[in-house]
């Protein structure tokens, strides 16, 4: 664990309290459960302080002509307040430091800045995306008036500026707080952003030869205050008051960056990053983020299908399944390849090792995913369960070893079932032409590829957001799926598709609900000894020490997740 | 990226290697400016080709080099006229005529007027032969009104000759000028009253820059002296002498130098404010310009006491001449040893580099000036943490001083701090540069002994008084941001008493001595000592509308109150001089000042919210005048639906300024 800093005597709003040296004025409130506005401050960002929104009253102990502090009848510090109002945003506690957070002088600064905001903002809350989750209108209620004293003409400044082509600026709306602009410093990494102009003429803009471009960019939409900045993909589709949040996690890499899926409908329109210092901080990727449109794709499997009369016929869910098992059971354990995905969750995994067992099958593996990384967040392993596919299905070195050999086997014919599993098989060495001449070749999966139209079997499943289960990220730690929205058509969650498959060979197993699968899974394998689904919580566990060779960036300006990790490291799997 | 269009010529090449090498290697960022300046003087102006040029030689951002073209007015992104004309807008000039002067500019170069009146950035006669532009203040108070032609200061400019100014017909003569026809640069003689050492050789005839000029006057003598003595002796001499700075806060010089620690293991700069630009303040100009080595003495061994290596003079971008003027100073000190290595024998290594401002008055600020130096948008620092003692230039332990300061230390050396501290009061030591302008007689510079002038003898006597059958108004007394003194005010002063018991006294504002205690106790304050006199024939609605347009034109724009409210404050007294006052202006105008001093980052708050507080609460008669309204004028609508931007009908780019200024009377009489 980390070292423990010394703690200080801090008093706030008359009662003291201690703090580990280092703390924030401004958290230390917060600790309290005392909120002070900001604007500008953003707690894994640099402090300008520049909005003066935070200006509270602090004083510092009285001290005496010995140089020590002066008692008051309590026994405690005298305090002498400043008689000018301090921001407590860059200011960390101190010994002694005396902090009023709500007196007639603090109320009056919060007035005054709030007046100083809205008198050049448009005030265009019907039509702002940012209404509803804008910092301007949460402390207008607190601290606004109800008329304006401003005569004068509103500054105009430029409107609907694409400064990426994933953000667009209002630049009217903007308060000049900067926190974009530090964030593209400090955490993008990409200097893009700036001021220009000069007072109140001021305007935030990207040089037209270098726009806001970088793969982080929609992470300045979540943290501008206001509707400055607005994201072009979700901008005007969705009231944010209308959304369902549902907390999951990105699967587009293995960092598992843990979101927020804003949806209505069964309709998912945003996903925003939500906070774990061990995984994400509090930022992701613009590629994760916005990877979920395949969801509504035309290309979605909504039937599941069944090889009969010479084509494929659709059927309904009992009758496929069953078809399913009668051509594997045509096979003997040679014969038969299974090819899974490093994007299944541990409890899909968990089953299709089942099924391998029972199948006897000679072959099984994941489908190795690898893309540029870069040391912010994003992994070069682009399978989100790369760890707990070698987990469940036992696995030893790099994934994907055999599946030279599987396509090898199919060529020459030895394999003559093959399962895949949320994969293209087309995409690992295996032509069309031999599919079609296999006399079993099953697939489970979201969408129609390549390899669909000449299944003996197809399996329609649910993707990320439909559906709930666990993963362990490229850095050991195990996290949950949540279902933000149904599947489509007669699309199925995976894991009761590969539990009623399984059924079909060894009758009823017992496995009602997912969370039979993981306690089953827990029971077996050690690294989950002692957990479930609800107590992998919200945040997750780290339930394996980071491998070595992981291509999966720990979050920028955040201690190591090995700092936290209390569990014996990975043993043999039985 | 670094393929640019245009070629760079060799000599252009060379000048900006040179400009980076006088920053820390890994702090090229410095150079931004220089740079700039070096390809508009070169190019006419800075080109988008330009700014990626720069961007790329010092490995930044294109937007780190666009935001500073915006920032700075002197930089500019489109060709200028062959002859370039600044006219000072602010408030000394405007009083002297300076609006006359831009309307007879425009019309006698035929340029027509833009959406924003006299206030477009700047406008280009249709031959292109003159471009005309308004202004802040050019730090020549004195001699208002005043231009820039190109890089060439005239004084004492006539309205109705302007067409002169850039025919290159003449200079300005006595006869031409309006008002007395005096040009300050003739003021050699001091006043009885004045107790002449900083400013001992200026305005003297027989005087030159030249380094022999001044050793043959005894100069680097205190260099020498200062050589042979400890860093300790020469910070307990400051110390003893009491000096307090001359740039405005008035923050003792010996408590800011003894904040350096002795063992500092970072390296430690010294940086030389030279930014002189508060309005009513033209006192760095004449030591810049016409005694360059007093400065560079000083700031020798101001860095010799504080085991400074580099010192920078940030010198502000409309001083051309004077950048010059301290160029060849520094080259003529270091052949004769004074600066370099091994100094004067004495082991000790110094280099001093001119950094160039481009007219941004909170380079003044001296967070904001480090942030300049840095090569980044002016936005004073926070502190804490980041007092310039501790983290200053590259977060390392800067001081900062004003030119006249670092004068002074040279003083003290030569005269030691005790005998030093005997002149003026005690705790306002020494002597000061105080400025006159406005309307009096005789405005211009005199050194007094800090306390031994009062306000009355200053402008009755030195200045000259009122002019003709003019009265006494109103005094601003240390530079625009200070707050309004009423002529008929009475002011309540302690005197201490030789036993230590105060006695009050009261005083009329001639009886106030011109030191920072009494002007304190009055109020007000001593600032940069740059007092403007206002006489019965202003409009102090006008008055204070030409100081918020200036304060509104300057803030920095990081700070929310400051940035949204020097704007609001402008805009209210705009309309108040259109005819559009309505009876809560005066209330509204208050309270805005109230929000902001006090609340913002640096001191550019107060500076820009005590003239509306003491204006609008000395003055209530002028207000109320111009307040009568009782209903206010319709609302502007509350959000511009986008569909109108759209089809144009709405313009989506900032305004420069806002026009309506010179409808209120070109001087601003009632």
């Amino acid at each position: 664990m980390a070292e423990t800093s010394p703690l200080v005597n801090v008093q706030i709003d008359g009662v003291w309290h201690q703090f580990p040296k280092g703390t924030r004025v401004i958290e230390a409130c917060a600790q309290l459960g005392v909120y002070i506005p900001r604007y500008c401050y953003h707690p894994k960002l640099s402090s300008p302080g520049n909005c003066r929104m935070c200006l509270i009253e602090m004083g510092l102990p009285r001290m005496g002509p010995d140089r020590k502090f002066e008692s008051g009848a309590d026994g405690k510090p005298v305090i002498n307040w400043m008689p000018r109002p301090q921001i407590c945003c860059a200011q960390d506690v101190a010994e002694g430091l005396g902090v009023r957070t709500s007196s007639p002088l603090v109320e009056e600064c919060r007035r005054g800045v709030m007046e100083f905001l809205l008198i050049n903002h448009p005030l265009d809350c019907p039509i702002c995306d940012q209404a509803g989750e804008c910092r301007l209108q949460e402390f207008s209620v607190e601290y606004g008036r109800a008329d304006s004293r401003f005569l004068e003409g509103k500054v105009k400044k430029p409107k609907r500026v694409q400064i990426g082509s994933r953000v667009t600026l209002d630049d009217e709306r903007c308060i000049l707080c900067s926190r974009c602009i530090r964030f593209c410093q400090e955490i993008a990494k990409d200097d893009v952003l700036g001021f220009t102009e000069r007072g109140g003429h001021t305007i935030l803009t990207a040089h037209p030869d270098k726009r806001l471009e970088n793969n982080y960019s929609l992470n300045t939409v979540d943290i501008c205050p206001v509707g400055a900045l607005t994201s072009s993909h979700f901008r005007f589709e969705m009231r944010v008051w209308f959304l369902k949040e549902t907390k999951s996690i990105c699967t587009s890499c293995a960092t598992g960056c843990n979101t927020i899926i804003g949806s209505r409908e069964d309709v998912i329109y945003r996903q925003t990053p939500r906070e774990n210092v061990a995984v994400n901080s509090v930022w992701m990727c613009d590629y994760g983020r916005l990877n979920f449109e395949y969801l509504t794709s035309p290309e979605r499997l909504l039937e599941p299908e069944i090889f009969s009369g010479d084509k494929l016929q659709p059927a309904d869910w009992k009758t496929v399944i069953s078809h399913t098992a009668l051509q594997l059971r045509h096979f003997s354990g040679r014969d038969i390849a299974i090819v899974a995905s490093g994007r299944m969750t541990n409890e899909e995994l968990w089953l299709t090792a089942r099924l391998a067992q029972q199948l006897n099958a000679s072959f099984i593996d994941i489908v190795p995913r690898k893309g540029e990384g870069d040391d912010i967040l994003l992994s070069q392993d682009r399978n989100p369960n790369t760890n707990g596919a070698k987990i469940m299905l036992g696995l030893e070195g790099t994934t994907g070893a055999s599946l030279e050999a599987i396509a090898a086997s199919v060529a020459e014919g030895r394999i003559k079932a093959l399962v895949v599993l949320g994969e293209d098989p087309t995409e690992f060495g295996i032509t069309v032409e031999q599919l079609k001449k296999l006399p079993s070749f099953i697939t489970m999966n979201i969408l129609r590829n390549a390899a669909t139209a000449h299944a003996t079997a197809i399996l329609p499943s649910a993707a990320y957001a439909e559906k709930r289960g666990s993963m362990i990220n490229g850095r050991g730690r195990l996290q949950r799926l949540n279902r933000a929205v149904r599947p489509p058509g007669q699309a199925r969650e995976d894991w009761e598709i590969l539990r009623d498959l399984l059924q079909e060979f060894t009758g009823s197993n017992g496995l009602g609900s997912i969370e039979d699968v993981f306690r089953q899974m827990a029971e077996s394998l050690q690294p989950l000894a002692g957990l479930s689904l609800s107590k992998i919580g919200d945040l997750g566990v780290k339930v394996m020490a980071t491998p070595e060779s992981s291509a999966t960036p720990s979050p920028p300006g955040e201690p190591s997740d090995e700092e936290f990790f209390e569990r014996p490291p990975l043993h043999a799997v039985k | 990226m670094a393929s640019t269009a245009t070629k760079i010529p060799a000599e252009l090449k060379r000048q900006v290697d040179a400009a980076i090498a006088q920053y820390p290697p890994e702090r090229k960022r410095s150079a931004a400016l220089p740079l700039l300046h070096l390809w508009q003087e070169r190019f006419g102006f800075i080109s988008d080709e330009g700014i990626n040029w720069i961007a790329d030689k010092l490995e930044l951002q294109p937007i780190n080099i666009l935001e500073l073209v915006t920032f700075y007015p002197m930089l500019r992104q489109k060709s200028a006229g062959k002859t370039h004309i600044r006219v000072c807008r602010t408030l000394s000039c405007a009083m002297a005529g300076s609006y006359r002067v831009m309307e007879n500019l425009y019309a006698a170069a035929g340029i027509a007027r833009g959406p924003n009146g006299l206030h477009d950035p700047f406008l280009v006669s249709k031959d292109g032969k003159v471009s005309v532009e308004f202004v802040e203040c050019l730090a020549s108070c004195g001699t208002a009104p005043v231009c820039m032609v190109d890089d060439e200061l005239r004084e004492n400019v006539d309205p109705n000759a302007v067409a002169d100014l850039f025919l290159g017909r003449t200079r300005v003569t006595p006869e031409s000028g309006q008002g007395s026809g005096l040009n300050i640069n003739s003021q050699a003689s001091p006043h009885p009253l004045e107790r002449r050492l900083v400013f001992k050789n200026i305005g003297r005839p027989d005087w030159t820059t030249d380094i022999d000029c001044y050793l043959d006057d005894g100069g680097y003598q205190e260099l020498k002296k200062a050589v042979t003595m400890s860093r300790t002796d020469i910070l307990n001499e400051v110390k003893t002498s009491a000096l307090r700075g001359r740039g405005g806060a008035g923050f003792p010089t010996g408590v800011k130098w003894s904040f350096i620690k002795p063992d500092e293991k970072k390296p430690v700069y010294l940086i030389c404010n030279a930014d002189e630009s508060e309005p009513g303040t033209f006192k760095d100009r004449y030591i810049i310009h016409q005694d360059p080595h007093q400065l560079l003495e000083g700031v020798l061994i101001s860095c010799y006491a504080l085991n400074v290596h580099t010192a920078y003079i940030y010198i502000r971008g409309e001083f051309p001449e004077g950048t010059k003027i301290l160029k060849r100073a520094i080259e003529e000190a270091r052949a004769k040893k004074f600066l370099g290595k091994n100094i004067l024998g004495s082991n000790f290594d110094v280099e001093v580099f001119i950094h160039r401002g481009a007219g941004a008055y909170i380079c003044g600020e001296e967070t904001g000036l480090i942030e300049s130096l840095e090569g980044k948008r002016a936005y004073p620092r926070i502190k804490p943490p980041y007092f310039p003692a501790v983290l200053g230039l590259y977060m390392c332990p800067t001081i900062v001083n004003n030119v006249e300061t670092l004068c002074h230390v040279k003083h003290i050396i030569a005269m030691g701090g005790a005998e030093y501290s005997r002149l003026g009061r005690p705790g306002n030591t020494g002597t000061r540069i105080v400025c006159v302008s406005g309307d009096v007689v005789r405005p211009g510079y005199f050194e007094i002994e800090v306390g031994a002038v009062t306000m009355g003898q200053l402008i009755y006597e030195m200045a000259g008084g009122m002019k003709f059958g003019r009265q006494l108004r109103a005094v601003v007394p240390g530079g625009s941001s200070a707050k309004v003194l009423r002529a008929d005010e009475r002011f309540k002063l302690k005197d201490k008493q030789s036993d230590g018991s105060t006695i009050e006294r009261e005083i009329s504002i001639d009886e106030i001595p011109m030191d920072f205690d009494s002007l304190a106790a009055c109020g007000s304050m001593a600032g940069s000592g740059g007092v403007i006199v206002l006489d019965d024939s202003r409009d102090m609605v006008w008055a204070l509308n030409n100081i918020n347009e200036f304060y509104a034109h300057e803030s920095c724009g990081q700070c929310t109150p400051c940035r949204e409210g020097a704007l609001w404050m402008k805009k209210i007294t705009d309309r108040m001089l259109l005819g559009g006052g309505v009876m809560q202006d005066p209330g509204t105008l208050k309270t805005v000042a109230d929000n902001i001093a006090g609340r913002t980052i640096c001191a550019f708050g107060e500076a820009c919210a005590w003239p509306t507080q003491s204006f609008v609460e000395k003055f209530p008669e002028d207000f109320a005048a111009r307040a009568k309204k009782s209903a206010p004028p319709p609302l502007p609508p509350e959000y511009t639906p986008e569909e109108l931007i759209a089809k144009g009908k709405i313009s989506t780019v900032p305004l420069a300024h806002d026009p309506g200024w010179e409808k209120a009377g070109t001087a601003g009489t009632i």
